[in-house]
Order: structure tokens, then C-alpha cells, then sequence
């Protein structure tokens, strides 16, 4: 049986090289005792120790958090568990532990009894865990922040697809009324003069009814190229129906309403080769009109404008070429966007540049393409071809 | 949205005037415990917990709101429109000094005194201005809020290791205090002490009760003098005491110095 005595000593030596910290102070943090275990981690004698309080100890993050955290707990709730908190060694290095803290009231005082366990490795893993944390965080983070951002340009990208719809049928309606508004007057227009021709009229008069007949023939074909162009700029594109037709004789017939329509320009055509090609009659004579019709304004109508149709290599081909002052290099790039006007036609002739436009798109509408050559010595000519089928 | 609800709000005692109280950075009202009895016989008393403190409605928690003290200077005059009767008199720790203040400052003349424990317009140092810390100073301390985030889960829930002399306190109070969600508390903690007030007390001419602790390591004594010497009607009483929470260590020399200062509005009282 072991004496009082040796049992007190065992305590104090359980005490003194216990495997934790094991501090106690006064309230106001001033230590009474630290045993052996502290005094060799923190690298301060117990004797030392005694003068101060324990949150000098700490790190000032560390002695803000004590004050502002654990004393406020301490004081209320009479305990404390798991506060981490780095310590100050006295080589001024830091070390981690964790602290349990509870407060007595003793005969001499309130006192704080604290236990401090060391723990630099479960730290090092708690800091990692907390960096995956934010790093996670960050992650998720960024990725609603995109997931919004792109909410909100799927949003404005519909609003503005619904202002371009709204737009363009808008503007659809506009061109269907104005067109179909203007055309009975121009028909009107174009009756009444051909009634009048048809009596005895002056060389004066019958020159006069011949202008009326043709400008209001081109007010026709400018309104035409005006709705072609809403359409294919409202994505419709031009509608063609293509029929099996005699290319040479389809051509012919345009060329010659294009000499009553244009009576000052010489207008020849030649045919090559035989046969028939599916093509749409109205648009290929709207085609043709808008080539002749440039060869007219820009050409030298001194020199005669031929159409020559040919037919070879399952291909339809159709060229119109004019005598007269080349386009410049610079200019062909952009010949057939549409609102594009020659250089020299400043009077007035031509309202809107739209007719090379609307050759490209009946072109296109066919499955074929338009090509044009121009230098002074030779002239200008525009070629459309067709594949056959 | 019911403020009650949203900060916790708990009104006891009756009396002409309202004392309501404000808690400080990383507490409850559970602080002011040992002080609001003392009060309930001659005052109105109103405490509440700051939103994202204690038991207030953490849903309600604005990142944006709360990004400046001004927001929860909002909070409290939402609070003394609802809960106050007669004159107001506004007691805040620490941060919620300056939150009185700003509350003051919004809206004149509603508030009739201020007391000031442990209240500081500026924790860091500018030029001659001392405010005991440095930038690192403070940037140690959020780093001491990240180090802590799995140390705050057991704050939230703290294992009762015997509280002796407390045997009053239930497991209720317990559970609620210093019960903060890590990315609040350390946004607050960021709000709190990167906060400058020093234009808003200039010249506040409300009568300020500013009691400081002999030996306060976050709002030092320097401090409490600068306070009293930039407000004309404030006084400065010093309470013998370690640490930053007098009111809470040393709240019989706290309640003594505010008895004496709130003797006018508790005659009030006796006149009728």
C-alpha cells in the first residue's frame, strides 16, 4: 500500500510530465502554475511563465479571438473545448495546439485550468482540407457566376431574336403593302398610255407616251427588286418554281422586250448549242433585265449590248457584256452587296443599287453563280451559269 | 420580414425611457446578461442579436447589406421605430458602439445618450491616430478565424465540461452563444475592424457615457481618451479590469458608473 506522501508525489509528477499542457491562471489570465510538459514546448521555465498572462502567448490574431471569443465563453458558459490557438516559443517560432479550458471557483479566486494538446501534424492536415475547401468553394464559385452569366446572354440573345423576328415581318407586311399599292397605279399608268398610243397622235406625243410606258415599266422592276431584297434580307431568300424550258427562245423573247423597254441601246443575242433547262421564266427575264439594264446606265450605248446564251456541259450559261469604261478593280469585290451604285451614275437613273444583288440571288435560288470580267479594251461582262438540273 | 424574428429581439422591464442593447463582434446578446436585471426595474430594456449572431434569422444575412457597419445601423433603428418607448438610450460593445453611432447620425435627434463599453472608431493605426493594430495585425486575426473553422463547429455545439458557478446557465444559453456561421464571422470580423469612424464621432454632440477598461488589448485606453476628447458631451470612466469585456468581468463597476449617468432619465420616472 503506497503512503499518502507517495501518492501526492505520483500526482504531481502525473502533473508535471503529463502528456499534455496543463496551465492554470487567474481571470485575467495571469499564470499560476504551468507544468513541465508546457514549460519545454513554449521554451519558458515555470518561473518565467508566472509573470505573465497566457494570451501574451499567443499570436495577435490569437490574443483577438481570446478576447473577443473564448474569455466572453470562459466567463459564461464556464468551459471551453477544441479552440485551436498558435503559441508563441520563446525562439519566437509558433506552434499549434488545441486548447480545453474550464473555470473554477476556488477559495482564492476564480480560476481558468487549461489542457493543451499539441497538434502541428493534424494542423498541417486541417490547413490542406481547408485549402481543398476553398478551393472547392472557389470552383463553385466560378461556376455559377458563368452558369448566370451565360443565363443572362441566353436571355438577351432570345429578346433579341424576337426583336429581329418582329422586325422583319414588319417589314415584310411593309413591302407586301407598298408594293401591292404602287403596282396598281403603275398598271393603271401603263394601260392609260397604251390606250392613248393607240390613236393619232403627234411625233411629240407618241415620244412622250413612250416614257411613260418605260419609266413606268422600270417603277415596276425597282419595286420587284425591292421586295426580293426584303425577302432575302428577312431570310426567306428569293423563291424560284423552275419549269423544263427552251433556254435560246426564253432569252430571245427577253431580248426583245428589253429593246422596246430600252429603245436607244442596240441590244443583239446569240445562242449556242441546244436544248432545254429548268429554270424559273419570270425570274431569268427579271435576271436578264438587271444586267441589260446596267449595261444600259454604264455601258457605251454608241456599241451594241450583246445577250448570248449557250448551252454546253450540263451547264445553262448566260452572258451580257457592254462596250464602255471598266469597273474599277476596287469596286468588284463589293459589285453585288446590295445599296452598291457605280461611281458615274449620280444622275438619277438608278434609284437603289440592288439590281446585281437580286442577279446573284435569282442565281443563287437556281443553284447557280455569277461571275463578271471588266477592262477597257474588251468591256464588262457579267455571266451567270446554271447547272442544268 | 418580422424583425423579432430577424435579430432575435427580447424586450423585459418597464420604465419611461428604453435602454436598448447592442453586443459586440464574435458574442450575443447572452453577454449582457449580468447587466440588463439590474436595469429592468426603472427602464424599458430592449437586447437583440446582430443578424448573423446568436439566434438571429441567418437567412436574412445580406452579404451586401452587411458589407458596412451602416447596414446594421439600419437594423437598429428598424428596431427602436418597433420597440421603442419614450426616450432612447443606445448601450453597445465594442463594433456596436459605432453602430449606435451611425444610427444616431442617420436619423437626428432620436436618440437621446449613448454608453460605450469598450468602443473604439478605429482599430488600426493611422498617422498620429493609435488604434493598437496594425493591418497584419488584423490580417492575423481573420487567418485565426480560418484556423479555427473546424474548432468553431465544436464552439457551435460546446462539450459542457462542468460550469461551476454558473449553475444557472442552461444548456439553451449555451448552445446559442459565440454560434456563428465561419464565413459570417469572418466577414464581420473584416467589417469590424477594417472599419474607420472616426468622421462619424467628430463633434456628436449626444450625451456618451464611454466606459474603458484599464487594460483593454482591442480598444486600449488611448483610445477612450481620443473618444472623449472628439465628442463635447462625453465622459470617460475608466473600470480596473483585464480584457475587453468589462460588462461582462467587471459589470458591478459598469452598472455603478451607469446608474449615475442615467439618473436623469430615470427621474423622469420619479417626477411623475
Amino acid at each position: 500500500m503506497p503512503s499518502d506522501e507517495a501518492q501526492q508525489l505520483d500526482a504531481l509528477a502525473l502533473f508535471e510530465n503529463a502528456p499534455c499542457g496543463l496551465v492554470v491562471t487567474k481571470e485575467d489570465g495571469t499564470i499560476l502554475r504551468a507544468n513541465l510538459t508546457f514549460s519545454q514546448w513554449i521554451g519558458f521555465s515555470e518561473r518565467e511563465l508566472c509573470d505573465r498572462r497566457f494570451q501574451d502567448l499567443l499570436t495577435m490574431g490569437g490574443r483577438i479571438f481570446h478576447q473577443t471569443h473564448w474569455a466572453p465563453l470562459m466567463r459564461l458558459q464556464g468551459s471551453v473545448a477544441e479552440v485551436k490557438l498558435d503559441l508563441l516559443h520563446s525562439e519566437r517560432r509558433t506552434f499549434t495546439v488545441l486548447l480545453n479550458g474550464v473555470r473554477h471557483e476556488r477559495a482564492n479566486g476564480v480560476q481558468h485550468e487549461l489542457a493543451l494538446f499539441s497538434i502541428t501534424d493534424r494542423d498541417k492536415y486541417e490547413r490542406e482540407l481547408l485549402k481543398a475547401r476553398k478551393l472547392a468553394e472557389n470552383l463553385l464559385q466560378q461556376k455559377s457566376a458563368a452558369e448566370t452569366e451565360l443565363r443572362i446572354a441566353q436571355a438577351e440573345l432570345s429578346k433579341a431574336f424576337e426583336d429581329a423576328q418582329k422586325r422583319a415581318s414588319f417589314a415584310e407586311q411593309m413591302v407586301a403593302i407598298v408594293s401591292h399599292d404602287l403596282k396598281n397605279p403603275l398598271t393603271a399608268i401603263k394601260m392609260s398610255a397604251d390606250v392613248l398610243a393607240q390613236g393619232e397622235r403627234t411625233a411629240r406625243e407618241t415620244n412622250l407616251l413612250g416614257f411613260i410606258t418605260q419609266s413606268a415599266r422600270r417603277a415596276e422592276r425597282l419595286i420587284s427588286d425591292l421586295l426580293d431584297f426584303t425577302l432575302v434580307r428577312v431570310g426567306r431568300g428569293i423563291v424560284v418554281s423552275r419549269l423544263s424550258l427552251d433556254f435560246h427562245s426564253l432569252v430571245r423573247q427577253s431580248a426583245e422586250e428589253l429593246r422596246v423597254s430600252f429603245p436607244k441601246a442596240r441590244i443583239v443575242h446569240n445562242s449556242l448549242g441546244t436544248g432545254t433547262a429548268r429554270l424559273d421564266a419570270d425570274r431569268l427575264h427579271q435576271l436578264i433585265g438587271n444586267l441589260v439594264g446596267n449595261s444600259v446606265t454604264y455601258g457605251d450605248l454608241e456599241q451594241p449590248i450583246s445577250i448570248t446564251s449557250q448551252l454546253e456541259g450540263g451547264m445553262a450559261r448566260l452572258s451580257v457584256h457592254n462596250y464602255g469604261a471598266a469597273i474599277p478593280p476596287s469596286f468588284i469585290a463589293k459589285l453585288f452587296e446590295p445599296m452598291t451604285r457605280g461611281a458615274d451614275a449620280q444622275n438619277g437613273v438608278r434609284s437603289v443599287g440592288l439590281g446585281l444583288f437580286i442577279v446573284r440571288e435569282i442565281a443563287k435560288a437556281h443553284g447557280g453563280r455569277v461571275s463578271v470580267s471588266s477592262d477597257e479594251m474588251s468591256g464588262t461582262s457579267f455571266t451567270v451559269s446554271f447547272p442544268l438540273s | 420580414m418580422d424583425l423579432k424574428d430577424r435579430n432575435n429581439v427580447n424586450v423585459m422591464g418597464g420604465g419611461p425611457a428604453t435602454l436598448i442593447f447592442s453586443h459586440g463582434f464574435g458574442c450575443d446578446q447572452t453577454m449582457w446578461r449580468y447587466l440588463t436585471g439590474l436595469f429592468a426595474d426603472h427602464f424599458r430594456v430592449v437586447v437583440y442579436d446582430l443578424v448573423g449572431a446568436g439566434r438571429s434569422d441567418i437567412g436574412a444575412y445580406d452579404w451586401r447589406r452587411y458589407d458596412s457597419l451602416a447596414g446594421y445601423a439600419q437594423d437598429l433603428n428598424e428596431i427602436i421605430d418597433q420597440f421603442a418607448i419614450g426616450q432612447v438610450i443606445l448601450i453597445g460593445h465594442s463594433v456596436s458602439a459605432m453602430i449606435d453611432v451611425l444610427a444616431d447620425r442617420l436619423v437626428a435627434g432620436r436618440v437621446a445618450a449613448h454608453i460605450m463599453v469598450g468602443p473604439s472608431p478605429c482599430y488600426v493605426d493611422f498617422d498620429d491616430y493609435v488604434g493598437g493594430f496594425t493591418l497584419d495585425d488584423i490580417q492575423s486575426l481573420l487567418d485565426s478565424l480560418d484556423d479555427n473553422y473546424l474548432g468553431w463547429s465544436s464552439n457551435m455545439a460546446p462539450v459542457i465540461m462542468g460550469a461551476p458557478g454558473q449553475p444557472e446557465l442552461g444548456a439553451e444559453l449555451t448552445n446559442s452563444f459565440c454560434r456563428t456561421d465561419p464565413e459570417i464571422a469572418k466577414h464581420f470580423a473584416r467589417v469590424t475592424f477594417l472599419s474607420d469612424n472616426r468622421a462619424d464621432v467628430s463633434g456628436l454632440a449626444t450625451p456618451t457615457l464611454i466606459l474603458q477598461s484599464t487594460d483593454d488589448l482591442i480598444a486600449p485606453v488611448v483610445v477612450g481618451e481620443y473618444l472623449r476628447n472628439t465628442m463635447p458631451n462625453s465622459t470617460l470612466v475608466l473600470v480596473d479590469n483585464v480584457g475587453h469585456c468589462p460588462h461582462m468581468s467587471a459589470p458591478g463597476a459598469c452598472a455603478d458608473a451607469m446608474d449615475i449617468f442615467l439618473q436623469p432619465w430615470k427621474s423622469l420616472d420619479a417626477q411623475r
